[in-house]
């Protein structure tokens, strides 16, 4: 557990990295990328941190379901 | 400490409890609705949104971002040490959580006081109402979360907080992170 924790991590700092990164290109699917990467983190937060990956599908689906329709509004607007 | 054992496959046990899901599933709905209404401003006023974007620092968000994460991996890892009977690595990451907690709170009040002398106030413009609302709401989140794990440390070193509690507190931490998370790239890298 304390290893899929550390990997996490990990990839946590390196999505927040390239999101900064990124964010300076000039590119009509960049808001896309970021949020995109948005989307990754909070899924990867919720289920390796606060364990998600455990919990019933209900409470998983309301997390992913989440994520996808904020990136889609936002999209949309 | 009482230990017991949950089945979180259980719809009424997700980790951190069902009263702490209903709260983090109304925090989530409530910023997710406010970061879509800064979005719908935007895209009515993309120029000025743009501008006021480009005055803000996206290195102060890039690494209030990675303390957060910091944060919220220390506070997994508190938990884990807890679940397997390790307490005092339990009590030195929860301290180390709080210290990543309250980095950030220190580089916010950097970045508010610098945009105060800017004269980049609330009442500046549209996206700068929207900046102070998000981060000063989510800022509070921060101060109630260090709290509620203060308080949990003291518990935990008096042998008085069981698993649960210690996880709902993770959780309401962690909701911290989640929220973060959204508001980041919409208000330093967005527009």
């Amino acid at each position: 557990m304390k290893k899929s924790i550390t990997i996490t991590y990990v990839f946590l700092i390196l999505l927040t990295v390239i999101s900064g990164i990124i964010s300076g290109a000039i590119n009509k699917n960049i808001s896309f990328i970021i949020l995109l990467l948005s989307a990754l983190k909070f899924i990867g937060v919720s289920f390796y941190f606060m364990d998600l990956k455990k919990a019933h599908t209900f409470w998983q689906s309301i997390i992913i379901g989440y994520a996808i329709a904020l990136v889609i509004i936002v999209l949309m607007i | 400490m009482k230990q017991t054992t949950i089945n979180y496959s259980n719809i009424y046990y997700p980790p951190g409890g069902i009263l702490m899901w209903i709260i983090i599933s109304l925090e989530l709905i409530t910023f997710g609705m406010a970061i879509i209404a800064m979005v719908y401003c935007g895209k009515q006023e993309p120029d000025l949104f743009h501008q006021s974007r480009m005055l803000l620092n996206p290195v102060y968000g890039i690494l209030n971002t990675i303390l957060l994460l910091t944060s919220g991996f220390c506070m997994a890892i508190s938990v884990h040490y807890l679940k397997i009977n390790i307490p005092q690595k339990s009590k030195i990451l929860l301290l180390v959580t709080m210290l990543f907690g309250i980095l950030f709170l220190l580089i916010k009040t950097f970045e508010y006081n610098e945009k105060i002398n800017l004269g980049l106030d609330i009442n500046h413009n549209l996206f700068f109402t929207f900046y102070w609302l998000l981060t000063l709401f989510h800022v509070i989140h921060v101060i109630v979360g260090l709290v509620i794990l203060g308080s949990v440390y003291f518990g935990l070193r008096k042998e008085k907080t069981n698993i649960e509690d210690v996880e709902a507190s993770a959780s309401f931490w962690h909701m911290c992170d989640l929220i973060w998370l959204f508001i980041f790239p919409i208000i330093y890298l967005f527009f």
